[in-house]
């Protein structure tokens, strides 16, 4: 029997890497003004294993302390930590995968007011349009990747397994 | 292949790359938190001036720093401009419909420039003269007394230490995995959101599971070599606390007063 601890450490390692690998050499999908990344295509982990939460978020966390500013750590890192705190929580009294991965769509796009409330104070961006804007690319790219991380999420239940 | 370098860091032999990695991540978190109590050219204007100094020590060219802003750029312009054009208020320098620049316009978008430009300075000053590896022990150090109240700090911080390392594996797996369905006919940059998305399964199966395989490897090895967890472990890398490095929390104690003076 393999120890818990340590593979889920392990695991969460691999998976913070892989968010910095996907969002460093895979180019940002536009259209128009919006721009998404894949990697938050690996938010949706979170639906087939609560403990994935932490490598996630370090992911996030990492590549905005390497490639980005201060200031994307912390409102970046809490807004993810907090949708997925969220989702893990909440999950539970969604059975079915698809219904996890809807409220997870809906926490993250409605969390995004951290991103909006950040855009604020530092650039005096409007609230409620950047507020709309970046829950909308959000979405967008979570809606995207949904059906994606369903089909891999029997990969990633059998690896867990 | 620069890509798979990780991070920013330049090697340097000056007084902020010798400083402590706590002591660069706690100062520039604080440097970020007290920009917010500049309100007016002369708090600005000591805020710059600290930052030049600081830039100056780490013997890092300014290049780099202004390397780090263009990827903003855009949005920083935007901004600016939606300021200076929307603000109303003291003197009306030009009016047009909807559009009219004012004094107050004029001055918000200027400290907003100034504001993002140096919060954005400060963080590639702590990302320039400090290892990635030196980042994670700084945020293992920082987070253990969070122990108390069950925080896993020394498990958070192994986290980072392994996802550091396997970053560039994973950089150069995507690469391959990317390049082999190129060869099979798959365009990752043409067609609509979906068309993308859908090119992107050929890639993100294959690299998930090459992923979970390495996961599992690791923590084998981890296993297999006796990893028992953070009690009683000793460090190949030991952070030291220099006097330097009280001196530069010392310096933003000092600049918080300067700025508390300055401030309108």
């Amino acid at each position: 029997m393999k120890n818990q601890t340590v593979r889920m450490i392990s695991l969460n390692g691999i998976i913070a890497a892989l968010y910095l690998a996907l969002t460093i050499v895979v180019a940002p999908f536009s259209s128009g003004a919006i721009q998404f990344r894949i990697s938050e295509s690996l938010n949706h982990l979170i639906i087939f294993d609560k403990r994935l939460k932490w490598g996630i978020t370090a992911g996030v966390i990492l590549y905005n302390l390497l490639y980005s500013n201060i200031l994307d750590v912390l409102f970046g890192g809490l807004q993810t930590f907090i949708a997925l705190s969220l989702t893990a929580y909440f999950g539970k009294y969604f059975p079915k995968i698809w219904q996890k991965m809807v409220l997870n769509i809906v926490f993250f796009s409605v969390s995004m007011c951290l991103i909006a409330w950040m855009l604020f104070i530092t650039l005096k961006l409007p609230f409620w349009g950047t507020y709309f804007t970046t829950a909308l690319s959000e979405a967008i790219i979570m809606t995207l990747s949904a059906p994606v991380m369903y089909y891999i999420g029997n990969i990633v239940k059998m690896k867990l397994n | 292949m620069n890509k798979l370098i990780l991070g920013r860091y330049i090697p340097g032999n000056s007084i902020i790359h010798h400083m402590d990695p706590r002591a660069k991540l706690i100062s520039s978190f604080y440097f970020i938190g007290i920009i917010f109590l500049c309100n007016n050219w002369q708090s600005y204007l000591g805020m710059f001036l600290f930052t030049m100094l600081v830039i100056f020590l780490s013997k890092v060219k300014v290049g780099f720093f202004i390397k780090g802003v263009r990827p903003l750029i855009w949005l920083i312009l935007f901004t600016v401009t939606l300021q200076i054009l929307f603000t109303s208020g003291g003197t009306v320098y030009f009016h047009w419909g909807i559009i009219s620049i004012t004094e107050f316009g004029l001055t918000n978008g200027i400290f907003i420039f100034c504001r993002f430009v140096l919060i954005i300075f400060m963080s590639t000053l702590l990302t320039l003269t400090t290892p990635p590896l030196a980042l994670s022990d700084a945020i293992e150090s920082i987070l253990r007394p969070l122990a108390v109240i069950h925080f896993p700090a020394h498990e958070v911080s192994l986290m980072l230490s392994i996802a550091l390392r396997f970053v560039p594996t994973l950089m150069d797996e995507t690469e391959k995995i990317m390049n082999a369905q190129r060869a099979r006919g798959v365009d990752f940059s043409e067609g609509s959101l979906i068309q993308k998305m859908k090119a992107v399964i050929p890639l993100l199966i294959p690299l998930f599971v090459s992923s979970f395989n390495r996961a599992e490897e690791l923590a084998t090895a981890m296993e297999a070599r006796g990893y028992q967890g953070g009690v009683g472990r000793t460090k190949y890398r030991v952070l030291s606390w220099q006097f330097t490095d009280t001196l530069a929390l010392v310096c933003m104690g000092v600049l918080t007063l300067i700025l508390v003076y300055l401030r309108a």
